[in-house]
């Protein structure tokens, strides 16, 4: 009976496989679900903050009549720059990102860059250019009236963005940017390529030695249509709360 | 008779857009507690103008003298001069993530500073007088378009602004919630404030106002009294309106 327990039961038993999998290798998993869940919810809240950043500096309006040229050009500069940045992160793979990164910046030997600090990065900078695009979306969907009525009140511009503008732009594009999370979840699985130990980098590691890859990616699939199952369940809710409030509108 | 103050000065403003010239020159003075009307069919620029009057829309050309600034001027602080114009928009634009309060104490609080509890007295007092108060607490998404009108004029006058300006106030609501909002307008006439007023109620433009200002395609084809206006027109193009305007009434 010890003997089965600790030495990999046949080819053809998949459940015991499985057993014998989490058995020996639960530790595994459970550290690659813990980094997933941490490049995940650092990429969407990280991208969330910085992607306003870029759609505040995005929105910018050049006035040539009251700008002085350097602020022309320095407004300009920005528009070029957050342009430039979202089709270039969303046009290149992030498998493509993470390997320019991490082995970009590792020859500099900074002491904290580690294939981590290189996933978190990663994931947050493309992030950052999805849901600026998801708050571009939701700030188009916002009446224009709603900002020239700010103006007409006296708030200049950046104002009327913070006061009036993003509390209905982010609130309408929330489901979206649940579903970045979501994204990020299954996503992330490509930063194993640089060795972040996420989840499928630990199935990978609990099954090289002994060749189960099936068993064990069966496993990391169970794991993430969990995690991907509840994250929708959290995102409908939040969907449905706002409609709600739409119905008591009505 | 001593005049009263010019509070709003319009010298020669050109607008064009794209192609298309909208106002071609128009000239304008509005007198301290002085309402105008501005009356015309759709096209001939009266929307235009009024958006103008605090460079929501701005003109090509010209002067818009205010307390003394030209709000055309690069170097004059827009925003600032913005805060002493209340402006009413057809469709209302209250703020659609906030209760009536808020949409009321929001500017004043941020830009005049004023205390959180001095600006809530200060709306519920104008709240009342518009006959909106027992809604403060109701998310604006929830009224009527009477009800969100009368928030709307509430909420430019917590500014305590020297001018209001009335986009086509009424054109948005269904005819039976016209009048609400009307009889708040004719309030504030009666209370001295001073408001140009963009409106196709040719009724109320006659009680409410001094004096009627009719645009056809781009300029002021005639202004004067309501009195002169309505039953005296001189210019043909008037004339031709108010035969419409009448017509179309009847039908």
């Amino acid at each position: 009976m010890m003997m089965i327990l600790t030495s990999i039961p046949p080819k053809d038993e998949f459940f015991k496989t499985i057993i014998y999998l989490l058995d020996t290798y639960g530790s595994f998993f459970i550290r690659g679900v813990l980094i997933t869940l941490l490049l995940s919810v650092v990429g969407t809240v990280g991208g969330f903050i910085l992607s306003l950043f870029l759609t505040i500096i995005r929105n910018q309006d050049i006035d040539y009549k009251r700008d002085s040229w350097f602020e022309i050009a320095i407004k300009k500069l920005g528009i070029g720059f957050t342009k430039v940045y979202i089709t270039v992160f969303r046009g290149t793979p992030m498998i493509v990102q993470a390997m320019i990164f991490y082995y970009g910046i590792a020859p500099l030997r900074l002491s904290f860059w580690n294939p981590l600090v290189a996933g978190l990065v990663v994931v947050t900078l493309n992030t950052t250019a999805y849901i600026a695009e998801v708050i571009r979306s939701g700030i188009n969907g916002i009446d224009k009236g709603q900002m020239e009525a700010a103006r007409s009140l006296g708030f200049s511009k950046r104002q009327s963005m913070f006061k009036v503008i993003f509390p209905q732009a982010i609130k309408n594009s929330l489901p979206a940017i649940g579903n970045e999370f979501i994204v990020n979840l299954k996503d992330t699985a490509v930063l194993s390529v640089i060795g972040v130990f996420d989840l499928f980098k630990a199935t990978q590691s609990a099954t090289s030695s002994n060749y189960r890859p099936v068993e064990g990616f069966f496993i990391a699939a169970v794991i993430y249509l969990i995690l991907t199952f509840i994250t929708s369940k959290l995102v409908d809710h939040l969907e449905h709360k706002k409609v709600k409030v739409v119905n008591v509108n009505a | 008779m001593l005049m009263p103050e010019v509070i709003l000065e319009i010298k020669n403003i050109h607008k064009k857009f794209d192609d298309q010239v909208v106002l071609n020159g128009i000239n304008l003075d509005i007198h301290e507690q002085e309402v105008v009307s501005i009356i015309g069919s759709s096209g001939s620029g009266k929307t235009t103008l009024l958006r103008c009057l605090n460079l929501l829309n701005e003109p090509d050309d010209g002067h818009i003298l205010f307390l003394g600034e030209d709000l055309m001027d690069p170097k004059v602080n827009l925003d600032h001069l913005r805060m002493r114009m209340g402006m009413v928009f057809q469709s209302f634009n209250l703020f659609n993530h906030q209760t009536v309060m808020d949409n009321c104490i929001m500017a004043p609080i941020s830009l005049l500073k004023m205390k959180k509890e001095e600006a809530i007295q200060k709306a519920q007092i104008l709240l009342e007088k518009v006959g909106m108060k027992r809604f403060e607490q109701v998310p604006v998404t929830q009224l009527s378009g009477g009800q969100k009108q009368r928030v709307a004029i509430a909420r430019a006058l917590m500014m305590n602004p020297k001018i209001m300006l009335f986009d086509e106030p009424t054109s948005a609501l269904d005819p039976e919630m016209v009048g609400e909002v009307l009889s708040v307008i004719k309030d504030l006439a009666k209370e001295g404030m001073t408001m140009v007023i963009v409106t196709h109620e040719m009724d109320f433009a006659k009680e409410v106002s001094n004096r009627i200002i009719f645009m056809d395609q781009g300029v002021i084809a005639e202004s004067g009294t309501p009195n002169e206006l309505f039953k005296n027109p001189k210019e043909e193009r008037t004339k031709a309106f108010l035969k419409r305007y009448a017509h179309e009434r009847l039908i």
